[in-house]
């Protein structure tokens, strides 16, 4: 949009101070304003607080700006040396999207067109979970946010930091149409308060430098979480003043809490003491070091890994992972350690029944429980996914990773040579229930190996075949293909598998994995994501982003025809009120007509092929795509697939 | 006749047969043998052997097929306390004797089918019914099973343990009453998955061995 009057060279803090004597005129004498009555005798000497309006037209209007404050604002974002800006444009950041462009040169960061402001969001989330960095999301005033709000959440319950620039028209006197208004906000973070770390709203240049530090420290300190700042439009489009005294304060970045000595050697004690200790991860690793960290610990007491899969913690063939038989583990185990485990209560309870149902613990009475997380330091009130309290034996608040050195050197302090002779048994013992799970695993996929619809586990091994031998990285959830990739794969290095959604926000897979192939690009990994039709069907425009962007990327679609978790809800409900699932398809299912994801991609720029219904097709079809990949483009795959 | 009213009587004909030890439920009476299956269905949910065993005791990726059980009621009352590998123990504390006797006896009635099973559902009326009743969503429309339901095609247990089951299941399985569906319905879907060979072994599939 085009604003009818734009002021140029105006000291921000001459302007502000003006604004609120003006302000304070008026409060104290509103009858001044009413040129109708009599004026009030000034003492002599006082300058007006009000001016007559001029009555004849302005002097000539200068029309251009120097020294916008946003490009100072670009000179901040630099120190914090985001690779990319992910945005939708917005006129309440125009300023600051012009700046970044020219001004920053378009570099570091570059700017990463999105069709929605969920995709800008969820493409941050997935490409800090691959870089372990956050990019620069900018968020249109009020409607922006409104459709960036879902994304922000799935990022806050996912401990992972995006960080977020707020466009908003601050000043009332200074909104020019009713566009301006409508996407203007008092308190414009406040719709996203309860679900970001922390917020600011700053009203100086120097303010927003020193936030804007701030705010990348905050947000990338454990447990991270996404951040935002509003940047007022007054704040990024007047002239930075003559003489103005600005800075950017230095970025020293948080070292993650670690856990107190004495607990963690009490911890120690308790994993070198026990029969059958059993650790379970979920969000441990957020670097290579602490994968490898877990490898370590888990064979220095030859204990059994049970993932839960919050991010790429443990190698799925190593003969210590017993993710696949994790229930006999725990319900076997006389020491739980618990790190980073998002929902502790559910791991170590069952629950039973339907209509009424009941909870036992899935433990051995007595099994001493540990739990190492950040999350104990940082909690938010009004959301529930910190999920039901589990009374813990020992609880250190602490990030799991930064504390797993110490963890693993006060257990080898431990470790007598008897225990080392024991644990040692165990290990083959564990071992060889490994082997039986795993192979269990593969007896398991051959079930409807030749169906079509193609059966997830026949889908999953088709593109094991094809990448295997690639530097490949797995970005979606798999939760949705019964975890077929896990089961059948061979994940050993941190970028193999980034986890799920974290608040479960369906429109998050796609972005995501744009994001995530985005931080693999200068890599030259070959990034794969298995999408949801459903959640595709949110935000579709983020294939174009990636085809514009050239954004190498391996999309096969699990193409279910259904929003599925929703179908068998309905399905539950229909049963246990006793009517029949004649209905239940309503509202559930993508069926008439079908979608075509594979024009629906071609339309948007991409390489795709499809629907495939026979898996005999599948082999053929993932190699010419994954030609397109190596060419550096986006290519997708529509098959047609078995529920789950 | 309808499947419900007859499965006391055959119950009764396996539990005689089969000669359990301690507890015999052959010399109870029609209604205390149903009570004590009855009991150890409860028994064998809520100490948990549903989570690895399945809940017919059909076997599961986790641990084997229990149904029927392989050995004698003395012998698994002694390994269960006293477990070897991944199963873990349950101690008397959690199931008394008199549970894990019922518990076999539950085990005993939910047998898998044998080979010779006479049938007389419609494989062509069960596969529309599948999809229609909407088993596909959980279990795949072949029945092959996912993270949402157990392999069903081919059925591991016997039709009348289905039968019982899917009016009154465990876990996230919902129930079908016999308003939403008949006997005769199931039979025709049991008939349909049984119409599917067992899966090939994954040593023969070379994508599985990768």
């Amino acid at each position: 949009m085009v604003r009818k009057s734009k002021r140029d060279s105006v000291n921000r803090r001459d302007f502000l101070r003006a604004a609120a004597a003006g302000t304070a005129a008026l409060v104290v004498s509103p009858a001044a304003a009413n040129a109708s009555s009599p004026q009030p005798a000034r003492s002599a000497g006082a300058p007006p607080l009000l001016k007559a309006p001029p009555d004849s037209p302005a002097a000539a209007e200068v029309m251009t700006v120097d020294r916008p404050g946003s490009d100072f604002m670009v000179d901040v974002l630099k120190t914090l040396d985001f690779e990319y800006l992910c945005a939708n444009p917005g006129n309440t950041f125009r300023s600051l999207h012009e700046s970044l462009i020219n001004y920053g040169g378009n570099k570091a960061p570059e700017f990463i067109t999105c069709c929605h402001e969920e995709s800008s969001v969820a493409m941050g989330h997935g490409y800090a979970k691959i870089e372990g960095k956050p990019l620069l999301v900018c968020v249109h005033g009020t409607v922006g946010l409104q459709h960036a709000s879902m994304a922000i959440y799935d990022a806050f319950c996912d401990r992972v930091p995006v960080y977020i620039i707020l466009g908003n028209f601050g000043d009332a006197a200074e909104r020019f149409g009713q566009v301006d208004w409508t996407h203007s906000a008092q308190d414009p973070a406040a719709m996203i308060r309860d679900f970001v770390k922390w917020d600011d709203r700053p009203v100086s240049l120097q303010g927003f430098s020193e936030s804007a530090v701030r705010a990348y420290k905050i947000a990338t300190t454990p447990p991270m979480m996404p951040v935002a700042l509003v940047a007022d439009h007054e704040l990024q489009e007047y002239a930075v003043s003559d003489g103005a005294n600005l800075s950017v304060p230095k970025l020293t970045m948080t070292s993650p809490p670690v856990g107190d000595s004495g607990a963690v050697a009490e911890v120690a004690r308790l994993l070198v003491a026990a029969e059958n200790p059993v650790l379970v991860t979920d969000r441990v690793a957020r670097t290579p070091a602490g994968l490898a960290s877990l490898i370590e610990l888990a064979e220095a007491l030859q204990a059994p890994v049970v993932d839960r899969n919050g991010r790429m913690n443990f190698p799925t063939r190593h003969p210590l992972n017993h993710t696949e038989r994790g229930g006999a583990a725990i319900a076997n185990a006389d020491v739980i350690a618990g790190l980073e485990l998002t929902d502790f209560w559910s791991t170590v309870n069952s629950v039973h029944g339907q209509v009424n149902p009941t909870t036992r613990p899935a433990t051995k009475p007595g099994a001493k429980l540990v739990s190492i997380t950040a999350n104990d330091l940082f909690m938010k009130s009004n959301y529930q996914d910190f999920q039901r309290y589990a009374p813990v034996d020992i609880s250190i608040g602490a990030d799991a990773e930064a504390t797993l050195p110490s963890l693993i050197e006060a257990v080898k302090r431990q470790i007598t040579d008897d225990r080392k002779r024991m644990f040692a048994d165990r290990g083959a013992k564990l071992a060889t229930a490994h082997q039986q799970v795993m192979q269990a695993q593969r007896e398991a996929a051959t079930s409807g190996w030749d169906a079509s619809p193609i059966s997830t586990a026949r889908m999953s091994a088709e593109i094991w075949a094809q990448i295997k031998d690639e530097d490949w990285s797995l970005v979606s959830n798999c939760q949705f293909v019964s975890r077929w990739p896990l089961r059948l794969w061979d994940f050993n290095k941190h970028y193999h598998y980034i986890g799920t959604e974290g608040g479960y926000g369906v429109g998050y897979g796609a972005p995501a994995s744009v994001g995530a192939a985005l931080a693999n690009r200068k890599h030259g990994r070959l990034t794969v994501s298995i999408q949801n039709d459903g959640d595709l069907m949110f935000a579709p425009g983020v294939l174009w982003t990636a085809a514009h962007h050239r954004i190498p990327l391996l999309i096969v679609m699990h193409n279910n025809r259904a929003y599925h978790q929703e179908l068998m809800q309905v399905q539950i409900m229909a049963n246990r009120h006793n009517r029949g699932i004649t209905n239940t398809s309503i509202g559930s299912v993508l069926v008439d007509p079908p979608i075509d994801y594979s024009k629906l991609a071609q339309g948007l720029g991409l390489h795709a092929e499809g629907p495939i219904s026979d898996p005999k097709d599948l082999a053929p079809a993932i190699r010419r795509a994954i030609e397109v990949v190596k060419r550096g483009d986006p290519a997708l795959i529509d098959v047609l697939t078995q529920p789950r | 006749m309808r499947y419900s009213s007859l499965i006391a009587i055959v119950f009764a004909l396996m539990l005689s047969a089969r000669g359990i030890e301690a507890q015999a439920p052959a010399a109870k009476s029609g209604d205390a043998f149903a009570a004590t299956i009855a009991n150890g269905k409860r028994v064998f949910e809520a100490t948990g052997c549903v989570a690895c065993h399945g809940a017919q005791g059909q076997g599961t990726t986790l641990a084997p097929q229990i149904a029927p059980p392989p050995m004698q009621l003395a012998a698994v009352v002694a390994y269960v306390r006293q477990p070897t590998g991944k199963m873990p123990p349950v101690p008397a504390a959690t199931a008394s004797d008199q549970q894990l006797a019922d518990v076999y006896a539950f085990l005993q009635s939910a047998a898998p089918a044998s080979t010779g099973e006479s049938l007389k559902g419609n494989a062509e009326n069960g596969k529309r019914l599948f999809v229609a009743y909407g088993c596909y969503e959980c279990h795949g429309r072949q029945g092959a099973g996912a993270s949402t339901g157990a392999r069903i095609g081919p059925p591991a247990i016997s039709l009348m343990a289905v039968l019982r089951y899917v009016r009154t299941p465990t876990g996230q399985m919902p129930p079908y009453t016999a308003k939403v569906v008949s006997d005769q319905d199931l039979t025709d879907i049991y008939t349909y998955l049984k119409s599917f060979p067992p899966p090939q072994p994954a040593a023969n599939i070379p994508l599985l061995n990768q």
